[in-house]
């Protein structure tokens, strides 16, 4: 005989609760609905029915369950999803970014032609957001269910100061990311490479930029990530920092266009290779050449003036 | 017409009713009673209440230690019979007192207030 409508009801109830309640939660369940059955059996009515209807008036057991368990029915409660959602947007502006950039660039090194690059960057980025809201989005039902503490409790001390030009703590965490991704592509490029061709790793900067230049550079990035704490910590640009500003944008121009200029920024091998596999011209190399250089100049050249338009702002308030 | 946001008003009927099914239990469990024998009682004082409500947080008190329990065998259908805890009781009379400082200032606020009437 197969169970009755009852049996599975409970079956389904009990099902996701903890061992040891398991069986108190089905003997309880099963008395209170012989009672509700029996009592709508004494008015009168069939007893199919009646057990249909008490059931349908309990609802579903999933929820019924949750209630036993002190589940939440949700995702993601008020608890947290204020966090989550400051870091998953602070994360979608700099991951997919950096993702489209970096396989933008590389493809464009070995040669591939404008709709692949486009192409690559594009679902490179695309993956690259769908994992990120995925994994952040998981930690935190986990904390949800964990009931973890994030430690991120707001005080009066949190109400962002009027007017900031970017000196809030989601541009120190972005440019922090962004730096430490800088470093860690360094590193990388070092030890493995960035560029994959044919199943070999090839490295994108120059082997003779080590070891004096590659350190030259992270000394760079790792003043820059002083400037960017320091800026935090004092909550608006002044004309010091507008000045350390510039010269880090100019030492890091200068950097990359001495050496690109001396033919010592790229990896020679990568060169030969866009060369020969990509097919690229001698013309062709040369205009790639100078959009790298042109971007190199309207990066730093914005960082400066950007910087100063910061401090000018926070001057006049 | 306002009473045609009929959902907005059950939320906030709902809303208002929350918190009184446990003042309600705590109230009732003085005297030991069983999850079905309970939702009618709470049903003719005229606090009806959902089944899938009502047996979880039963469960719920009995583990913050407001009510105990006891399975009685001795009659055709084992039952399982809750009580009010002395720490129960407390927070029943706190509740309660609550509920009356509520009722109290919720009046106030439409009836003349007698020190504004004399400026």
């Amino acid at each position: 005989m197969s169970a009755t409508l009852t049996e599975r009801y409970i079956s389904a109830t009990i099902r996701s609760l903890p061992a040891e309640s398991q069986e108190d939660v089905r003997a309880e369940l099963a008395a209170s609905i012989a009672d509700a059955v029996e009592a709508r059996t004494e008015q009168g009515e069939d007893p199919e029915a009646a057990e249909r209807e008490v059931l349908t008036g309990l609802g579903d057991p999933a929820v019924l369950a949750a209630g036993y368990a002190d589940r939440p029915l949700h995702l993601l409660g008020p608890r947290y999803y204020l966090t989550w959602r400051r870091l998953l947007i602070l994360l979608l502006w700099i991951v997919p970014a950096c993702a489209f950039v970096g396989v933008g660039l590389s493809q464009a090194l070995i040669g591939a032609d404008g709709g692949t690059i486009i192409g690559q960057a594009i679902s490179t980025a695309l993956t690259a957001a769908v994992h990120v809201a995925f994994w952040t989005t998981l930690v935190f039902v986990i904390l949800e269910r964990t009931g973890a503490d994030t430690a991120e409790t707001w005080s009066v001390e949190d109400l962002p100061e009027p007017k900031e030009s970017g000196t809030g703590r989601a541009d120190l965490i972005a440019s922090l990311v962004f730096l430490g991704l800088v470093l860690a592509a360094l590193g990388w490029d070092r030890l493995i490479g960035l560029v994959r061709v044919e199943g070999d790793w090839l490295p994108v900067l120059h082997p003779g930029l080590w070891p004096l230049w590659t350190l030259l550079l992270v000394a760079i990035v790792l003043a820059e990530m002083v400037h960017a704490i320091v800026l935090h910590a004092r909550g608006r640009w002044s004309t010091g920092l507008a000045v350390a500003n510039t010269v880090l944008a100019l030492l890091f121009a200068g950097w990359a266009l001495a050496l690109f200029a001396n033919d010592l920024l790229l990896s020679p091998e990568l060169l030969q290779l866009a060369r020969t596999a990509g097919d690229i011209d001698a013309q062709s190399m040369h205009t790639l050449g100078v959009i790298l250089v042109v971007s190199i100049l309207a990066v730093a050249a914005w960082d400066v003036v950007d910087g100063w338009l910061k401090t000018l702002r926070d001057r006049r308030r | 017409m306002v009473w045609g946001m009929s959902d907005a008003v059950d939320t906030h009927l709902q809303e208002l009713r929350r918190g009184t099914v446990v003042l309600a239990c705590l109230q009732l469990l003085r005297e030991p009673g069983y999850g079905y024998a309970l939702l009618e009682r709470l049903d003719s004082h005229g606090l009806p209440t959902d089944a899938n409500t009502l047996y979880p947080l039963l469960r719920r008190l009995e583990k913050q230690g407001f009510l105990t329990s006891e399975w009685n065998t001795e009659e055709s259908r084992p039952r399982k019979f809750y009580s009010t805890s002395a720490d129960g009781i407390r927070l029943a009379e706190t509740l309660q007192q609550e509920w009356r400082a509520l009722t109290e200032s919720l009046s106030s606020l439409t009836e003349p207030d007698p020190a504004h009437e004399e400026s």
